[in-house]
């Protein structure tokens, strides 16, 4: 290889529906080097690299790919040149084998017969030269999330990709499986390929950029080498003001004595967690924190009837709590708002209001009769409280809100429905940093208001900057008890990996 | 990222709110049936401009009329796609209830075989919520299982023939005001009832929540599986109606009875606004859809345009409606 690779965009701008989201922004990718693209929800970086990879035409610009100046890219053309994207949404075709995945849509051979040899040769040398060890001849069904993001990136790289654009690839991963994708990332990088890097996670621009880039409401504010850049720095330039690093709530500290109003004693669940002793006082906020996969998740569906103790027991104001289903834990105090909110936590096509009042409907309603005035004092009464960000109209389909005002709704509820005890699964994945705050804010108010809270979360920093007391959990059980003060991101990471 | 007329609001959206102009945002300053209405009034001014018998009282009974059972059926089916879910044994069901009817009218009393006949209804409704909630059967399959089960056992009980009814004409035919067939009546009174449960319950809710995110009316506390089940069950009650009405009109239980009822009811619930992808929908859009099916037969009628040619334009319209409902789930989901 003579020239390394150089992929420039100039002064793109690009608008959607009168709105300029892009205000002529640059960005150089360069051969052997990975460059981070660090930016809130909605900063454009998504837009951005769509105009690099020719699913966006830009509105004025060019990318210029080795001194040669396009003005548009189709994602054919951009394919040519060796520019490859690979998606959050996985674009496999599951049912395939993975090297059929690898040779998808460029099928060697002649006269319209697959010569299968070259296939599967093609799936080694990729996944070779990517350092994975996956079975060429396994479905991709089979494969964990991790590998399947692997046989796409061997896609790309068998496609001859000179430039890969990765956007915030680890979104789903868990903790080796980052490990083994930070791998392979750092071998392209060796043979030459040029790196672009999506991610709003500070720790892996550290672990894993040479240069950083960070995007504010279209524009490019910071741009700068890595290595000299302090974490403050890039928060500053990503939220556009000083955010405290890492600060503890300053309202922590509660009553200790209090009794529990929720309580794990022995509790086991076959398969998931095994020997959980955990209470949760009313007031407080208790973390269970580990990584993907540790058994936290599971603890906190359990007492939400979503999975049932094999052993030991768990007990809700002092009475046994074993809820069979979702309805009877709502019927008896707790709520839950899951990790996935868009799968899981909100109805896009309703209301906000709607959206605001589901679980307290049989609440609300008087002989199975529900008026909209009821659900609109609803509304009326957390809009304000919680600061939700919309048009102030109850009517408004919640789909229209922000990402983080979404989670405000979800939160919401429960504070309507009145529960003792509220349960939450990374509450703050796929949240910009700004509204992650403003979510731990309403949590925190949540806890004040008398609930006890449980957070099931594979984030540290949150963990430092929300809990009281925090239990760290690794392969099922939990490994370490930290209260107050002594709850950093140091102790949390050193007991959650060991 | 929102219209400047949406932030003259006060409170602004969040300045990183993803691109383009919020569709739903803007479709909401017009009402979703206004173009339904529209589409309405220009098939009207067509047909009067056409044809001097279009635009008289008795021409707007005769669609009413002719729309009666299908709207009977059409209401709860528009709950239960709401929910996302279909019945497509509505024709068969009905021809089903109708020959029940017929066959036990011959030895028994009139009420009695009626009520019967509305068990029947109700029983098939339970069958189908069963095979869809307990077993778990999708129930696109569940009903075209049962369609064709109960058109069979119609077949069965009948002999293949027509088995006429006496002294049941009044149900059909009866006009107890204005000169109005009493179906007509009880098509407004259970479409009223379906309107009143669709917006002001917790059962009616839930069924948009349902549709909406099924996963996430689970975990609000929503008990899915029985609410869904009571859908079939309304579905089935009022299919025994729609039965009992028809076997009342011909005085006669006929094998071929209802045959392909359930396109019509479809047609008008997907015309009428609510999305195969669930969680919209409305009573008032399936009755604008059904009035509008109506009045294109009707006129087609007076036009002189063959009964074949209705089918054809039932089932293009049809697909017109569900080409519709996705460019709004594509527009609404970007």
């Amino acid at each position: 290889m003579t020239e390394p690779f150089h992929l420039q965009a100039k002064a793109i701008r690009k608008s959607f529906g009168g709105v300029e989201v892009l205000h002529g922004v640059d960005l150089d990718a360069v051969g052997g080097t990975v460059l981070a693209l660090l930016g809130e929800n909605g900063a454009g970086k998504s837009t951005l690299v769509r105009i690099l990879a020719g699913d966006h035409a830009p509105d004025s610009g060019e990318i210029v790919v080795n001194g040669e100046a396009h003005a548009v890219l189709d994602p054919i053309g951009a394919r040519t040149l060796g520019v490859r994207m690979i998606f959050q949404e996985l674009s496999d075709a599951p049912a395939l084998t993975v090297a059929e995945n690898i040779s998808l849509g460029r099928w060697p051979g002649r006269r319209g017969i697959v010569r299968w040899r070259e296939v599967r040769e093609r799936a080694v040398r990729a996944l070779d030269e990517l350092g994975v060890d996956i079975d060429p001849a396994a479905p991709v069904a089979t494969l964990r999330i991790g590998e399947r993001q692997a046989v796409e990136i061997a896609r790309a790289i068998s496609d001859k990709a000179r430039c890969l654009i990765l956007d915030e690839p680890t979104a789903a991963l868990s903790a080796q499986e980052v490990e083994r994708l930070f791998l392979a990332v750092r071998r392209l990088r060796e043979r030459g390929t040029a790196i672009v890097y999506i991610t709003h996670r500070l720790d892996e621009v550290v672990q894993i950029a040479d240069r950083v880039e960070v995007l504010r409401d279209g524009a490019v504010v910071l741009e700068r080498e890595v290595a000299g850049t302090s974490r403050a720095e890039l928060v500053t330039a990503m939220v556009g003001r000083a955010v405290g690093e890492v600060a503890r709530p300053d309202d922590a500290g509660i009553d200790g004595t209090a009794a529990p109003v929720l309580s794990f004693s022995g509790a086991a669940s076959d398969g998931a967690f095994a020997d959980i002793d955990l209470d949760v006082r009313g007031g407080e906020v208790v973390a269970l924190y580990g990584k993907l996969g540790s058994g936290t998740a599971e603890v906190a569906e359990s007492a939400f009837g979503l999975r049932a103790l094999t052993a030991g027991d768990c007990t809700l104001k002092g009475a046994p709590h074993a809820p069979g289903a979702p309805h009877e834990a709502i019927a008896a105090g707790v709520g839950l708002v899951p990790a996935d909110r868009q799968r899981e936590g909100t109805f896009m096509v309703r209301s906000v209001a709607e959206n605001l009042s589901v679980p307290s409907w049989g609440r609300i309603a008087r002989k199975g009769l529900l008026r909209r005035a009821s659900e609109a004092r609803a509304y009326k009464r957390w809009h304000d409280e919680l600061s939700i960000r919309s048009r102030n109209d109850p009517e408004q389909l919640i789909g229209t809100l922000s990402g983080g005002n979404q989670q405000k709704v979800v939160l919401g509820r429960w504070l309507e429905r009145d529960s003792d005890v509220l349960v939450l699964i990374e509450p703050t994945r796929g949240v910009d940093v700004g509204a992650r705050m403003e979510i731990y804010r309403v949590i925190r108010r949540l806890a004040r208001e008398g609930m006890g809270v449980l957070v099931a979360t594979s984030d540290y920093e949150e963990v430092v900057q929300l809990a009281d007391r925090a239990a760290v959990m690794a392969r099922g059980r939990i490994v370490g008890d930290l209260d107050g003060d002594a709850i950093t991101t140091e102790r949390l990471t050193e007991l959650a990996g060991g | 990222m929102t219209d400047p007329d949406v932030l003259s609001g006060g409170a602004v959206a969040a300045p990183s709110a993803p691109p383009p102009a919020t569709p739903t945002a803007r479709r909401r300053q017009v009402p979703e049936t206004a173009a339904l209405i529209f589409v309405l009034l220009a098939l009207g001014v067509f047909f009067s401009l056409r044809s001097e018998f279009f635009l008289n009282y008795d021409n707007f009974v005769n669609i009413l009329t002719a729309a009666a059972v299908t709207g009977i059926i059409a209401a709860p089916a528009t709950m239960l796609l709401i929910a996302g879910q279909f019945d497509l044994s509505v024709g068969s069901a009905a021809a089903f209830c109708g020959a029940v009817l017929a066959s036990l009218a011959l030895h028994n009393d009139i009420y009695f075989s009626v009520f019967v006949a509305v068990l029947a209804g109700i029983g098939i409704g339970m069958a189908n919520g069963f095979l869809v909630t307990v077993v778990g059967i999708n129930a696109l399959i569940t009903t075209l299982g049962t369609l064709a089960v109960f058109r069979g056992l119609t077949q069965v009980i009948t002999d293949g023939q027509t088995t006429s009814i006496d002294r049941f004409s009044g149900l059909g035919t009866s006009r107890p005001l204005f000169d109005i067939p009493l179906p007509v009546f009880i098509f407004a009174g259970v479409a009223l009832a379906f309107w009143f449960l669709s917006r002001y319950t917790v059962f009616g809710r839930s069924m948009y929540a349902i549709g909406a995110n099924p996963a996430a009316a689970r975990l609000n506390g929503i008990r899915s599986k029985r609410v869904i089940f009571l859908g079939f069950v309304l579905s089935g009650l009022c299919v025994a109606i729609g039965g009992l009405i028809l076997a009342s009109q011909l005085g006669a239980a006929s094998p071929q009875a209802a045959n392909g009822l359930e396109l019509s009811v479809v047609t008008a619930v997907i015309l009428g606004g609510a999305s195969l992808a669930g969680g919209r929908g409305s009573i008032l859009g399936t009755m604008l859809g059904l009035l509008i099916i109506g009045t294109l037969n009707n006129g087609l009628v007076l036009l002189n345009v063959s009964s074949f040619w209705q089918t054809v334009a039932q089932g293009a319209l049809l697909i017109a409606a569900v080409s519709f409902d996705q460019l709004r789930i594509r527009l609404t989901t970007r």
